[in-house]
């Protein structure tokens, strides 16, 4: 089926169809959940303004997980940057945070859940972007090959190293938990 | 000959194709070492995929962009707006709207303008300046080219003060000089303030 982005009733099935798998991308690229929504909200205005006609709701998704995705990689870098200019300044306010504010009424899922996203921000960007479109928007290796740019085989590898990552960081922090 | 890692993700995520999928079916049916491997992996990928946002916690967001979209976009005629209204000129008060703008800025330009003029470097100083109200700024690297007064000794301050046809008389506070000539030594207090700027720094 066509999809006119500018045209308000598809334009509302795109949105209900795909805010979800757009916020999961976004979410798990920033780990910001006021980010994330900015960035999706970012991504259906350029998409609505645009006015475009995509020949499937594949098209038009692949399209929008493509500007979500850059522009939260764009945040994350930004973020980098800022912290790195303005560590010196951020040491007290961040020691001043104390870690214990949940308690300990947080649940062991939560942590876990904690733990894995900690594991999944430190990935490097090339294969953060991978796990992320793999896991959180159910993309299958053609479809993330599709909105990367790059080839099956390439997304199979990435797919496999950043695991391997996962699985040391993960031994590592259970080894490390009290 | 055993899995490696990579077959096996590849597998698991259900990417393998014939007729490679069945011998890898195969071979995790006998081999005791491949499946718990497989195992391992399967359960590190239902770990990472459990930690996905949820469809409570997207909810709200989804429901506020909606909100804000259907308000600015969805219900509105496709006109260029400007702060919420429309705006349309005609040429004429185009003009006059241009006219006044080039009025403003030439009379602000002959009021202010030669005020650059001036080509002695030296900061503007007049009498209702107090040297104690003025707070002492820690130079750093990126404003080095910027002169403040304190780049300046007591005696060219003093020189231009003169020069500009000031008298000036200084006194030290509440120590009797000895000597007149150890005056020019006190009136300053940069030290104190480069102590303070290095404890908020810390």
């Amino acid at each position: 089926m066509e999809i006119k982005s500018g045209n308000e009733v598809q334009f509302r099935q795109v949105y209900n169809e795909l805010f979800p798998v757009l916020m999961k991308v976004a979410y798990h690229i920033t780990y910001n959940q006021d980010v994330a929504e900015d960035i999706c909200q970012d991504a259906f205005i350029r998409f609505y303004d645009k006015d475009m006609v995509f020949p499937s709701m594949d098209d038009s998704k692949f399209w929008l997980i493509r500007v979500v995705k850059n522009l939260a990689l764009n945040h994350v870098k930004k973020k980098a940057r800022e912290n790195a200019s303005i560590e010196k300044i951020k040491k007290v306010p961040m020691a001043a945070l104390n870690p214990f504010r949940d308690g300990a009424s947080e649940l062991l899922l939560q942590e876990s859940q904690q733990t894995v996203r900690k594991a999944v921000a430190q990935l490097p960007d090339i294969y953060r972007t991978v796990i992320v479109l793999k896991e959180y928007a159910g993309l299958d290796y053609r479809q993330i090959g599709k909105v990367l740019g790059i080839s099956e085989s390439n997304v199979k590898v990435r797919v496999h190293r950043a695991r391997k990552d996962l699985e040391v960081y993960l031994n590592r922090e259970e080894v490390n938990v009290p | 000959m055993c899995l490696d890692d990579q077959i096996l993700n590849t597998y698991l995520d259900g990417e393998l194709e014939e007729p490679w999928k069945s011998q890898v079916e195969e071979h995790l049916s006998y081999c005791t070492s491949c499946k718990i491997r497989y195992n391992s992996l399967k359960k590190l990928r239902d770990t990472v995929k459990s930690a996905a946002l949820t469809q409570e916690e997207i909810q709200g967001s989804q429901d506020r962009v909606l909100a804000m979209l259907e308000k600015n976009y969805l219900n509105k005629p496709a006109k260029k707006k400007f702060m919420g209204k429309e705006i349309k000129f005609t040429v004429p008060q185009f003009m006059g709207v241009a006219a006044a703008f080039v009025i403003v800025f030439a009379g602000a330009l002959s009021l202010f303008g030669n005020r650059s003029a001036s080509s002695i470097p030296l900061p503007d100083v007049n009498s209702s300046i107090n040297l104690e109200n003025i707070t002492p700024v820690k130079a750093t690297e990126t404003s080095v080219t910027k002169k403040t007064l304190d780049d300046f000794t007591l005696d060219e301050i003093l020189k231009y003060l003169d020069g500009k046809g000031y008298s000036v008389d200084i006194h030290l506070k509440s120590i009797q000089p000895i000597d007149p000539a150890v005056e020019e030594t006190v009136v300053v207090e940069e030290p104190v303030a480069e102590e303070t700027v290095v404890e908020v720094v810390e």
